[in-house]
């Protein structure tokens, strides 16, 4: 018994760790290209250079479509956690036939390629004022990355015992109390993954912001498109970087801030 | 009682958005497939009679298919550990898993490219130490389509698993062994089922987001590996056939619909027996 | 608005492109250049100019945008990545948020519908190469498809033609190829042996029949980018690249070079998008891009060959052989029969997916 357990404990181990070579092998490939002497993308560079950090913060478009992009993906994200989960707990307590018509109806951004969601959202965003705004681009990206918090919300409310409410209901508590101290905090792990998705798809979002955007609303995907006729060289890969850095201090921040409030390690 | 209102409350902002920004400009777009050029079902009998079409929507659903397939068979321990772990190993594996989306699609693709091309890092590996004489065709063909796709829309099934895996109770677990069923057979008969619904939401997300993907494909894949939205991408892009496009999409919409009743259905049915 | 300045606006520019032609100063024409234009005054409006991005619309925006500011005072506002589906989707809308967009010969030729004619009152491209001259666009570049190399794999045993490009045993491993029917029946027909001139219409059983011979040996790029890299990390030997890719490589140090036997020539076009709400400005706006002095300072730049002739004599030595319209290289290769596309280019698009799948 014991014995298995170590095993499965150290196969477990070996996993991890070719979990975490696979997902970082690109990424360690691209920090080592963007700080290339090359002038086009090589690899192994022939050398060492910070030109490519130097050109990227030389232009400050880089800067600003960045923050366009998180102008966009945290609002984006907080709406469609809100509406998401409000949708997957009155999903989970409908017994109509009409919850399965509702569920589909918020799944299908997600199944109808993205072109033609981008055209049609293009077409009435125009007529309504709301292409080329940041406003626009909020919108839309809720639309597409809400099906993620539902999906993920939903799944965890079917593991959830409804007595636990039902029974927080009986005791007295109102309907918010007794969501805010007994389902919230049992759904939280799934309600913070459903975030965590919203904001990369909206992060990662190229086909719809290349629609909607124009000079001045412009996110950083599409900035990173558009270079399909000119050269293409290292600068890409060190904006990445620079991403993958700032990611890894928010995490190390994260973990600080945790451990002094002695607060319990979530997501 | 007042549930019901309630419930009408909640999903009100969530139905009225994607109806108003969503059903309403899509569907004026996709009725185009059966009203241009005239009325008709002309766009779906060219889909239906022509070999490239059904070719193609094979095509996406093998690749959908094997991808999600792969991200349940990692997915599933690599959310075992995130849950079982301290939380330092639990961030790294989280943070590991996020990472693809911090660089674009094409710095991805190129990476990769790096990697797995003839002369890239591992097959420069393999032929150094001897154990291939000839370099593996690791890219440009479905391997290299499946080694992208996997490694970016590995999140969708680890953290939906992630999230219920957290909620088990172990002493189910405990339970059965103590009562005499071997690790091996608690964790299928106990386990795996209760995972269950964590499992099919991340095979959902991840078969689905498969279905609509085209642009690592066509730059990790070989001359076979085309999916459905490329070419509806192609036929909006270059020849303005909303039409066709859109019978594509209505195509793609009903089947992978009809495939998940299918699913249901049967699950239904087990789900009966467990 | 226009009506009372165009008479005097065009003949001041036939009269400047006659001393466009006599003068053989590059610093005389980039004075002369100037007033071309200045004789409107567009001085409060704007219009905007949509491309593909990067280092070739930084380019675009230097050599045509900027001057055409300077003389007039118009003021153009870049946008883009140009993308075919939402340029339609806008026009079909019918209010496009572009006025001036660089589109392909082969775009133009399938959607001529999308665009406005050319108001050739305001436009004066008489000083063009005719065969650069749609009556719904300005050839603002040409570039061209050629065979490339990678002198490190190839070594001295360099591949001239296409036929070398089909020849699995001289050169052995995998080649680089465009995942597009054209320009690859082209290539596949003059590799069998079709003269550049006879192409047209092309033989396109003969075609496919060829391009099988080369079906499992060759890799299918999508992306020009990913191209590139193929030639650059030697992963292929030769294949088919555009001038300008094996330009921007090359002058960086890569070992890629190129060979102009039996290229093949396509056009960039710049329109109009049908019901622009700035087309007079966007009129104007395309002498900006015919005058010599521009072209050439493009061409400078990125090695895109100019339309204009008078262009020629204001490029940098080192930048000429690289140019696809000199006589010398424009005489090796053939122009891409937009024509003949606009006809054929949905069927057998529709027949190059299937070859590939099967």
């Amino acid at each position: 018994m014991f014995h298995s357990e170590r095993f499965w404990g150290r196969l477990r181990g070996v996993i991890n760790v070719l979990l975490v070579v696979y997902m970082l092998a690109p990424l360690v490939v691209t920090l080592v290209i963007s700080f290339s002497s090359a002038l086009y993308l090589t690899f192994p560079p022939p050398g060492f250079s910070l030109q490519w950090y130097e050109k990227m913060f030389d232009n400050p478009t880089w800067t600003r479509t960045l923050w366009t992009s998180v102008q966009i993906l945290v609002p984006a994200a907080f709406f469609a956690t809100v509406l998401g989960t409000a949708a997957a707990l009155a999903l989970s307590r409908m017994q109509s036939k009409w919850a399965v018509v509702i569920r589909s109806l918020l799944m299908a951004p997600l199944i109808i390629p993205v072109i033609i969601t981008a055209a049609a959202i293009f077409g009435v965003f125009r007529i309504w004022g709301l292409y080329g705004t940041l406003t626009g681009l909020i919108i839309a990206h809720v639309i597409l990355t809400l099906p993620f918090v539902l999906a993920t919300v939903s799944a965890n409310l079917a593991v959830f015992d409804k007595r636990l409410e039902d029974a927080a209901a009986n005791c007295g508590a109102p309907p918010w109390t007794a969501f805010r101290r007994i389902t919230l905090p049992l759904i939280s792990p799934a309600v913070m993954s459903g975030m965590l998705f919203a904001m990369v798809i909206s992060f990662d979002e190229l086909i719809v912001s290349l629609f909607l955007s124009t000079p001045r609303v412009r996110p950083v995907t599409v900035q990173m498109w558009s270079n399909v006729k000119g050269d293409t060289d290292p600068t890409i890969a060190a904006i990445a970087t620079v991403l993958f850095l700032f990611s890894l201090f928010a995490l190390l921040i994260d973990g600080l801030a945790r451990r002094r409030s002695g607060r319990a390690p979530g997501l | 009682m007042s549930l019901k209102d309630r419930n009408i409350w909640l999903l009100a902002p969530a139905v009225l958005l994607i109806a108003l920004c969503f059903l309403y400009p899509v569907s004026w777009l996709l009725q185009r497939s059966v009203s241009e050029p005239v009325w008709g079902l002309q766009n779906y009998v060219t889909i239906f009679s022509k070999t490239i079409y059904l070719g193609v929507l094979w095509n996406t659903v093998a690749i959908a298919g094997a991808t999600t397939i792969l991200c349940a068979l990692i997915g599933f321990p690599v959310a075992y550990s995130m849950v079982h772990s301290t939380p330092w190993v639990r961030k790294v594996l989280i943070f590991s898993v996020l990472i693809p989306f911090w660089t674009s699609i094409l710095v991805r693709s190129f990476a990769w490219l790096v990697i797995l091309q003839g002369g890239g890092v591992i097959n420069d590996i393999l032929l150094g130490i001897g154990l291939v004489a000839q370099p593996l065709d690791l890219v440009y063909n479905r391997l290299g389509v499946l080694i992208g796709m996997v490694q970016v829309l590995l999140p969708f099934m680890v953290f939906p698993l992630y999230s219920v895996m957290a909620r088990i109770d172990g002493s189910y677990v405990k339970a059965a062994t103590n009562l005499g069923a071997t690790p091996v057979r608690a964790f299928f008969r106990v386990y795996l089922p209760l995972c269950f619904p964590g499992l099919a939401t991340g095979a959902m997300l991840v078969f689905i987001i498969a279905l609509g993907y085209f642009i690592t494909p066509a730059l990790l894949g070989g001359r076979g590996d085309i999916m459905i939205a490329q070419l509806i991408f192609e036929r909006i892009d270059e020849f303005g056939d909303w039409p066709l496009a859109s019978a594509l999409a209505i195509v793609l919409l009903l089947g992978t619909g009809l495939l998940f009743l299918l699913i249901n259905a049967f699950l239904k049915i087990r789900g009966g027996r467990i | 608005m226009g009506d009372t300045r165009k008479p005097t606006g065009i003949s001041r520019r036939k009269l400047l492109a006659t001393s466009l032609y006599a003068s053989a100063s590059v610093a005389a024409l980039g004075i002369a250049g100037r007033p071309a234009s200045a004789s409107v005054d567009l001085e409060g409006r704007e219009m905007v100019f949509a491309s593909w991005g990067g280092s070739y619309q930084a380019a675009q925006e230097t050599a045509y945008c900027i001057p055409f500011m300077d003389a007039t005072g118009a003021f153009v506002i870049q946008d883009g990545p140009m993308n075919g589906s939402k340029l339609r989707t806008m026009v079909e809308s019918g209010e496009p948020v572009w006025d001036v967009v660089d589109v392909t010969d082969t775009f133009l030729a399938a959607n001529e519908a999308l665009f406005e004619d050319l108001d050739f009152n305001i436009v004066d491209a008489s000083p063009l190469d005719q065969t650069y001259v749609h009556k719904k666009g300005i050839g603002c570049i040409i570039w061209s498809y050629n065979v490339a190399f990678n002198t490190d794999v190839v070594g001295s045993n360099t591949p001239a033609n296409w036929a070398d490009v089909f020849d699995v045993e001289k050169f052995p491993g995998k080649r680089a190829l465009r995942d597009r029917v054209y320009p690859m029946l082209e290539i596949a027909l003059m590799a069998d042996g079709v003269a550049k001139d006879d192409l047209y219409p092309l033989d396109v059983d003969r075609g496919f029949a060829k391009l099988d011979t080369i079906k499992e040996h060759a890799i299918w790029y999508t992306s020009n980018s990913a191209a590139q890299q193929l030639f650059v990390d030697g992963e292929v030997g030769l294949g088919v690249l555009l001038n300008g890719r094996t330009f921007d490589v090359h002058k960086k140090g890569a070992p890629v070079n190129l060979s102009w036997d039996q290229n093949i020539r396509s056009i960039d076009y710049l329109v109009i998008p049908q019901g622009a709400p700035n087309a007079d400005v966007a009129q104007h706006f395309m002498n900006a891009t015919i005058d010599a002095a521009n072209q050439a300072l493009m061409a400078n730049l990125l090695a895109y060959a100019p339309c204009n002739p008078a262009a020629f004599g204001m490029i940098e030595p080192d930048v000429l052989p690289w140019l696809a319209t000199t006589e010398a290289n424009a005489d090796k290769g053939v122009l891409i029969n937009a024509e003949y596309w606009r006809e054929n280019l949905a069927a057998l698009t529709e027949r190059w997916t299937e070859w590939k799948l099967s």
